[in-house]
């Protein structure tokens, strides 16, 4: 039950910083392809940072075990993104 | 009290600081839960609910759906409710709520305002996306936001391939224009 409600609070911020940064317009994301609007990059890449200083900062300060890291399939990780950026260009979301 | 109401009702904020926000929630998911953000998955299991109840077996025999993908409603479907009700209250927030059949200008003014065309071309790309998505094992979030703030190899090829094939996608799609 508590589970399913942290699901509910992270989607609820998730969706509004979606929102806010704009990036639930079609032309944000399909212009980040054509280098008009790097906004989705800008988006990710802080969020990235942000993320990998705040994970492996309170690993190392062990408040926390990062467990279950996605793992790597080279081939499949490379070709399932090739096709999800035709996807993500053609629909623009 | 009335700053921080002017800024909830702003209709646009910086993506640095919006992408920052969503490092944080990134590093709570991985504290509080053991799921991570991901949002193509949930469509799948809804998707493999809906051909559960019309076509049993294929389900109950298929791979994907019985060791990757399981029909239901999972985290991820709740997480997914979430979003919806978060982007709804964001928009709400600053009056820019609205239902339209094609709303972005960019689109009307470079393929024009025909409501099928768009959602055709949605539709087929949301088909795409998330076949790429089931093969590379999650989508931005899931895989590239989620992935990489562990440091998973996966998220890095995942966003290569992405950007190279989004890139050439819209190469095509806006030839002159581009």
């Amino acid at each position: 039950m508590w589970d399913y409600l942290l699901a509910l609070v992270f989607g609820f911020c998730f969706g509004w910083l979606l929102q806010k940064a704009g990036l639930t317009k079609y032309h944000k994301i399909v212009n980040v392809f054509r280098f008009t609007d790097l906004s989705v990059l800008k988006f990710m890449l802080s969020a990235l940072v942000v993320g990998m200083i705040g994970l492996y900062g309170l690993q190392d300060l062990g408040l926390l075990k990062l467990a279950n890291i996605t793992p790597t399939y080279i081939v499949g990780n490379i070709i399932g993104g090739l096709i999800f950026g035709v996807g993500m260009a053609g629909a623009g979301f | 009290m009335n700053k921080i109401l002017a800024i909830l009702k702003k209709e646009e904020w910086s993506p640095y600081w919006s992408g920052a926000a969503l490092g944080v929630v990134a590093v709570l998911s991985v504290a509080l839960s053991a799921h991570p953000l991901g949002a193509s998955g949930s469509f799948e299991n809804i998707g493999g609910l809906i051909l559960r109840a019309i076509a049993p077996t294929l389900v109950a025999n298929n791979l994907y759906f019985r060791f990757i993908m399981p029909p239901g409603i999972t985290w991820q479907v709740i997480l997914m409710v979430g979003v919806f009700c978060g982007a709804f209250a964001a928009s709400r927030l600053s009056r820019t709520f609205r239902l339209a059949a094609v709303p972005d200008p960019q689109w009307r003014a470079v393929f024009g305002p025909s409501r099928w065309k768009r959602w055709i071309v949605a539709f087929l790309g949301g088909i795409i996306l998330e076949y790429g998505a089931g093969i590379a094992g999650g989508c931005t979030s899931g895989l590239a936001i989620a992935g990489g703030v562990a440091l998973a190899p996966a998220a890095f090829l995942f966003m290569g391939g992405m950007f190279a094939s989004g890139i050439l996608t819209a190469m095509l799609l806006y030839r002159s224009r581009y």
